[in-house]
């Protein structure tokens, strides 16, 4: 069975989180959504996603949010080794540079959007993360190629496919 | 979910094929010798194992070898058994020919392949020969088609079907990625390339694996082909079949856009190793195509990328890793199996079974021929070869009588149309590939596949019939 790869999205607000789903709902088709309102419950949902034997691609992350704030998770996250590898996005407007300095250097932040983002961009950047995390983690490229970045996993893609049988 | 089907294959296979590894020798059929009865066990455990996969197609290769050092040669642990079996005992054959088959010329010409690939890879020569190639070709939408077919079609007679795919997809997509969904030339571009790989690989004995498995096969029996005589066979024929497949794919697949410009950023690395590597490629082809010139075999010429890349610094012993050393395996298992059918005579026997009067060499190559693809579009085509070859062969040698030509265009004929069979994403690495990118469904893939089959069908046996005796 082929191990899937998710996309985790955090985000208190119901309505922005629905936004943010239904732009990326064109990639579902190969990364599956998962959603969490806080940081308790993407553990939750990290925790599901583990036990099925999958793995997290990309994480969308709120920064302001009631409870442990998106930074905090991003950092706790980077502790843990099996989410380490995942590509790690702030999705915010609130984050300050203290949190941000923090989510670059504690979290090993990927890439920051700031809110309002523009229409594609949350798309452009998933594709362009994925096809990063497939090609650092040297995955077979195939089942997710539709939707990744050619130039990013190209070499990828030749290392894994070299011979005949 | 279809899920238990393929849950199942797994144990079938694994039951199925150790059963017969166990059980043949104890049966007793009428004509076959007992090391022959063993060498039936192996065979089908092979087979089983080759086309239901409960472990990877190489590991049952090396499999064969193993059973073969253990139960067939000198070394046998069975040997006492075999010695009272077999009337006036039983001479057996040393394990150091099983391994033997490991470095094998073809073996070793395939060596010599994959250092020009890596090389060629590494400094980027196959992405600037499409870059030059692909120039005389415009910008009309088929006339792209078709240089990218021709393309990858030229690059794969000397790399891997697969690996040149691969590389034609990563600079191709993102470009035809770009053409309107509703436009037919993204997926006329998208076939174009599993196509021209697939059938690109015929043209030269180094192409695919196939293509070593008759060349093997004839060698044993002291038919040895020059690399250039393969391809004055096999070019034209690859040429025809793609011309057609071509013509009849812009018609299923009619491109919208009226121009269409595939740009690629390369240029040529001019380091002194990358051009070390341009003058070591371009040498080895030169001695390979003018093998009748010279007369020093492929297999010996293939040994002087083999040493001169590392000794030069083009390639490393990271790119030595990362060779398919996998099929050099397949390859050798396949020959090692090819020993044992003939030298137990299991071969023969096999071909008793079967009243083949009247069938003549062309009713025996369409039959050959016709498994051979029917398998192939479902297994993996070396496999398809590997388990046919020995026993056309055998079939087609009486047949033969001592005519070389007689002998290598029956052989030829089959090994080539396993190289034809594309019709499903599972019937060639590079279908799975094109199918991947989401640019092509696999009804696209069976259109093309059944057109590229029933012509390399066709052009194949025309050619074995009609032309290729005038080359030979």
């Amino acid at each position: 069975m082929q191990q899937k790869l998710y996309m985790l999205c955090v985000e208190d607000e119901a309505d922005v989180l629905d936004v943010v789903v239904r732009e990326l709902s064109v990639l579902e088709d190969v990364f599956p959504i998962e959603t969490a309102g806080s940081a308790d419950e993407a553990r939750e949902a990290l925790k599901r996603i583990e036990a099925d034997g999958d793995a997290l691609g990309l994480i969308f992350c709120d920064h302001m949010m009631p409870g442990e704030n998106g930074v905090e998770l991003l950092v706790w996250m980077q502790s843990q080794p099996q989410w380490k590898p995942s590509r790690k996005v702030l999705l915010t407007g609130q984050a300050g540079l203290d949190a941000t300095v923090k989510a670059v250097n504690e979290a090993g932040l990927s890439h920051y959007i700031a809110k309002p983002w523009d229409q594609d961009e949350l798309v452009r950047v998933a594709r362009e993360q994925l096809s990063r995390y497939v090609a650092e983690r040297k995955l077979n490229p195939l089942p997710y190629l539709k939707h990744l970045v050619m130039d990013i996993v190209g070499d990828t893609l030749r290392a894994s496919s070299a011979s005949d049988t | 979910m279809p899920k238990t089907a393929s849950s199942l294959k797994k144990p079938i296979g694994l039951v199925l094929g150790l059963g017969a590894l166990f059980f043949m020798p104890f049966l007793s059929l009428d004509g076959l010798s007992p090391s022959g009865h063993v060498a039936l066990g192996i065979f089908v455990m092979a087979a089983v194992f080759w086309i239901l996969e409960p472990i990877p197609i190489y590991a049952t290769s090396m499999g064969v070898i193993l059973a073969q050092v253990l139960l067939l040669s000198d070394q046998s642990l069975i040997a006492a058994w075999l010695d009272r079996a077999h009337e006036g005992g039983y001479t057996a054959p040393p394990y150091t020919l099983f391994y033997g088959t490991l470095s094998n010329p073809i073996i070793i010409l395939f060596l010599g392949g994959f250092s020009l690939a890596a090389a060629a890879e590494k400094y980027a020569l196959d992405q600037n020969l499409t870059r030059i190639l692909l120039k005389p070709f415009g910008t009309r939408p088929v006339m792209v088609s078709l240089g990218v077919m021709m393309v990858t079609g030229v690059l794969s007679a000397f790399m891997s079907n697969t690996a040149t795919t691969a590389m034609m997809m990563t600079v191709a997509i993102p470009i035809v990625g770009m053409v309107p969904k509703e436009d037919p030339f993204r997926r006329l571009v998208a076939l174009s390339i599993p196509v021209g790989a697939n059938i690109g690989g015929i043209a030269t004995p180094i192409g695919t694996p196939p293509n070593a498995v008759a060349l093997a096969a004839l060698a044993r029996q002291g038919t040895v082909v020059p690399f250039s005589t393969w391809m004055l066979m096999a070019t034209p024929l690859v040429v025809v079949t793609m011309l057609l497949t071509w013509w009849g794919m812009c018609r299923m697949f009619k491109p919208q856009i009226e121009r269409f410009e595939l740009t690629i950023n390369t240029t040529f690395d001019r380091s002194p190793k990358a051009i070390g590597c341009y003058v070591i490629f371009g040498l080895t082809v030169l001695l390979w195509v003018t093998e009748k010139l010279h007369g020093i075999p492929s297999g010996v010429v293939a040994f002087l990328p083999v040493v001169f890349l590392p000794a030069m610094g083009i390639l490393d012993k990271k790119e030595i890793r990362g060779f398919s050393w996998e099929v050099l395996w397949l390859v050798a298992g396949g020959i090692s199996m090819g020993l044992s059918l003939s030298q137990t005579g299991l071969a023969n026997w096999m071909i008793g079974q079967v009243n083949w009067d009247g069938f003549g060499t062309l009713g025996l190559v369409v039959l050959f021929s016709l498994v051979g693809f029917t398998v192939a579009n479902l297994v993996s085509h070396t496999v398809s070869a590997t388990i046919l070859v020995p026993v056309a062969i055998a079939l087609v040698l009486p047949l033969a009588d001592g005519d070389v030509t007689a002998l290598i265009i029956p052989i030829a004929v089959i090994g080539i149309i396993v190289s034809y069979a594309n019709i499903l994403p599972i019937s060639t690495p590079p279908n799975a590939i094109a199918l991947s990118t989401g640019l092509i469904d696999s009804k696209d893939l069976a259109k093309s596949g059944l057109l590229v089959g029933l012509l390399g069908f066709i052009f194949s046996i025309f050619f074995g019939l009609v032309v290729w005796p005038y080359i030979l």
